[in-house]
């Protein structure tokens, strides 16, 4: 039995309620701290540490660097805590400054000058990408089952069909009505990053119908290089299944949805770049 | 001055009630959301058709809701209508999410308070209270698990849903999958309304041990729905005043000209009022202001309660029995709605983008929750989050200073305050991520 705590920063509590899901834990594991559910007011002891958010103000860098010092193993979960996720996009100087403007608050924690992934302020021992994780990498995180496998990309795990002769000329919009079942959303005209993205969610979008977005980050095959590496394998299958032009895809690589997820890579959301082993990535 | 600052938790996100005395007098009592992301700066810029798939993240609880109420928003600046099999899928998602959400706040966040114990998961010395203990919190996650599932099956993804686009929904349900979800929520049913029972019970323990079922005068109501029955979906926005007449409703364009919002100085949130009167959203607004659930089992809940508390129902505690109220008829209304065919093609209406303004409601598990874009060259100009537990806020401050009179005295603090202060804020159930955004 592991005695584990869930350290919640600034972020959605998405990966909380995930792991609500992944129920099974609840006999195995004893949960001591996570102000969602349980009133405890510091953390103990513990062997493991999942923190999730990122580090958006003082009091989050405070209660992060606090909280490791307690724990045996430190575990970033979720987007926010590996990248900084959705909050990225307020990583626009103009924006930055709209957020200043609030800061005069009398008594509130003091927001930082930019919202960091935990790993620029702590050292963390393994990853668990998704927006949130899925129950069942929950599990796998937790009891580290001998039989567990996920594939290398979210394209492997989806069962759409990929066919030669469906080319699309342009990509249409994210929010489009209804889409066809069966077929590579590729070829169906959608900016769908499956191809390069980690697997391990069961390509639970792209089956509903929805391109995926990239939340679990780069594949191993990327995740230890830089985002140009990956841009450009995303361009090459582009070219390769459709016939929209270069330019568009490079315009919508930069788009906001998919710069929530982009910033994992090092090189792209942060200015003290620290590669992640891959060999640490759930 | 002495001034007394309790953290709270069983509540979504960073926040802390902080109250000033003075001689034995009770001057302020505040309630404080701590953190901040700033969706309505960071959205800024943004492709409009993205907000669907971002925005759900300003909360992992109230996802659906901002998914949904975002899709509505640029629907209504397209001018796009979903057809009825699209509106009956984004009912589904709406309950979803709705028993997800009653049954982790009556189960997980509120239930340990009428156990006495720090929370469903901490394992406890005395067996019997212990066996209590597991065997509730087993039941809690598997129906709070049929709502996620509900969720996964109509949208898509089972925390931040993706199926629901403009002029619809990507795809209707295949029968599998109904056969699937209805078993689940068939076998959630009877363990739902079996720790509700036992919640109902509690509670009336609690309340004979601390005398109250929650102090605070009685407020205003405001709610989407529709009068006869619930419609989470509904584009009407209803008050109820505090003697249970029915009076002003409007639309989301509208609400500028009922509801006064105000910033503080000490919070991340803010606060609206009705005119500058309290009010109160979530379970109990919606609970007073339906004539009736319209399913079976709720109803009886429904009658039950009404004889014991009138209509309407105004004290602090019977929020939590109108949440269970809600997730029985949640869960009942998810059944009825997959019985019948909801694999059909026409899940949506095509459209054409174009620039101008937004509005859309949800009556989101917390109350009504409206987004308002201005779309300037296909791109974000303008949002605003209208959120409520924001709506809450007074009435949450107001039942607070209540609570402090009750225990603090020129003799001293009575330690009862403590557990006094989480009740009142869990009683509105509170999502801070929400209310700063
Ligand atoms: S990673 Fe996603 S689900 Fe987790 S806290 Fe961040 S926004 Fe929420
Ligand atoms: S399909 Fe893509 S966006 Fe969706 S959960 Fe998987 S990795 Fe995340």
């Amino acid at each position: 039995m592991q005695r584990f705590a869930v350290l919640q920063l600034t972020g959605c509590a998405g990966c909380e309620v995930s792991l609500l899901n992944a129920e099974e834990w609840v006999d195995q594991h004893e949960l001591v701290y996570m102000p969602l559910v349980t009133s405890a007011y510091s953390i103990p002891e513990v062997d493991l540490l999942l923190v999730t958010g990122s580090v958006q103000t003082d009091e989050d860098l405070y209660k992060l660097r606090r909280a490791v010092r307690r724990a045996k193993k430190v575990v970033a979960v979720g987007t926010c805590a590996i990248s900084g996720g959705v909050l990225n996009l307020g990583d626009r100087d103009e924006i930055r400054e709209l957020f200043f403007a609030e800061e005069s608050r009398y008594h509130l924690p003091k927001l930082l000058p930019r919202c960091r992934p935990i790993d620029t302020v702590v050292s963390v021992d393994q990853y668990l990408p998704g927006c949130p994780p899925t129950p069942e990498l929950f599990m796998a995180l937790l009891f580290d089952p001998p039989d567990f496998k996920i594939a290398q990309t979210v394209c492997e795990e989806c069962d759409r069909k990929k066919h030669k002769k469906m080319r699309p000329a342009h990509l249409i919009g994210f929010q489009h009505g209804t889409v066809l079942p069966d077929i590579c959303l590729i070829n169906q005209g959608y900016l769908c990053i499956g191809v390069s993205t980690r697997g391990g969610c069961r390509a639970l979008c792209t089956r509903a119908g929805q391109p995926c977005v990239g939340c679990r980050g780069a594949s191993n095959a990327f995740i230890e290089k830089g985002s140009k590496k990956w841009f450009a394998t995303i361009q090459r299958i582009f070219s390769k299944m459709t016939d929209i032009p270069a330019h568009e895809i490079e315009a919508a690589l930069r788009s906001p949805q998919l710069s929530l997820f982009l910033s994992q890579f090092s090189d792209y959301a942060s200015k003290e770049p620290q590669p992640r082993l891959k060999a640490k990535v759930l | 001055m002495v001034t007394l600052t309790f953290p709270l938790s069983r509540i979504e996100g960073h926040a802390q009630v902080v109250i000033e005395v003075e001689g034995g007098k009770v001057l302020s009592a505040r309630f404080q959301a701590t953190e901040v992301r700033g969706f309505q700066h960071f959205v800024q810029g943004v492709p409009a058709e993205q907000m669907p798939v971002i925005v759900p993240r300003i909360c992992g609880v109230c996802s659906t809701a901002h998914h949904l109420a975002s899709v509505n928003a640029l629907e209504n600046a397209y001018g796009v209508t979903p057809p009825p099999l699209a509106v009956k899928i984004r009912e589904l998602l709406l309950l979803g999410q709705l028993i997800q959400n009653q049954a982790t706040s009556l189960f997980i966040f509120t239930m340990p308070d009428t156990l006495g114990v720090k929370g469903m998961f901490e394992r406890l010395k005395d067996p019997d209270l212990e066996r209590v203990r597991t065997s509730i919190t087993g039941q809690a996650l598997k129906v709070r698990k049929a709502g996620t599932h509900l969720i996964s099956v109509a949208g898509g993804q089972f925390i931040h849903p993706v199926k629901a686009v403009v002029g619809g929904m990507t795809s209707g349900i295949a029968p599998e999958e109904v056969a699937v979800a209805c078993a689940e929520l068939a076998t959630s049913l009877p363990l739902a309304c079996d720790l509700f029972d036992s919640y109902w019970e509690l509670l009336v323990s609690l309340k004979k041990r601390i005398d109250t079922w929650g102090d605070d005068a009685p407020a205003y109501y405001i709610a989407a729905t529709a009068e006869n029955q619930p419609d989470y979906g509904s584009n009407i926005i209803r008050l109820m005043d505090p003697d249970g007449i029915e009076g002003d409703h409007f639309t989301a364009h509208e609400f500028r000209d009922h509801l006064i919002y105000e910033e503080t100085d000490y919070s991340f949130a803010g606060k609206t009022s009705y005119r500058g009167e309290v009010m109160r959203a979530n379970s109990l607004a919606r609970v007073n202001l339906v004539q009736r659930m319209g399913t079976p089992r709720a109803d009886e809940y429904l009658d039950r309660f009404r004889e014991a508390f009138g209509r309407p129902a105004h004290e602090l505690l019977l929020y939590d029995l109108a949440r269970g109220i809600e997730l029985v008829y949640a869960l009942e209304r998810a059944m009825e709605i997959l019985a019948e065919p909801l694999d059909k093609d026409d899940t949506a209406v095509p459209h054409t983008p174009r620039d101008g303004e937004g509005y859309g409601l949800v009556e989101a598990p917390r109350g009504p929750l409206i987004h308002h874009y201005r779309i300037e060259n296909g791109l974000i100009a303008k949002a605003e989050f209208v959120i409520p537990t924001v709506h809450n806020v007074m009435a949450i401050e107001r039942a607070l200073r209540v609570a402090a009179e009750r225990y603090i005295t020129p003799e001293g603090v009575n330690m009862e305050l403590e557990q006094a202060v989480g009740r009142v804020v869990r009683a509105f159930d509170p999502c801070i991520a929400c209310a700063t955004h």
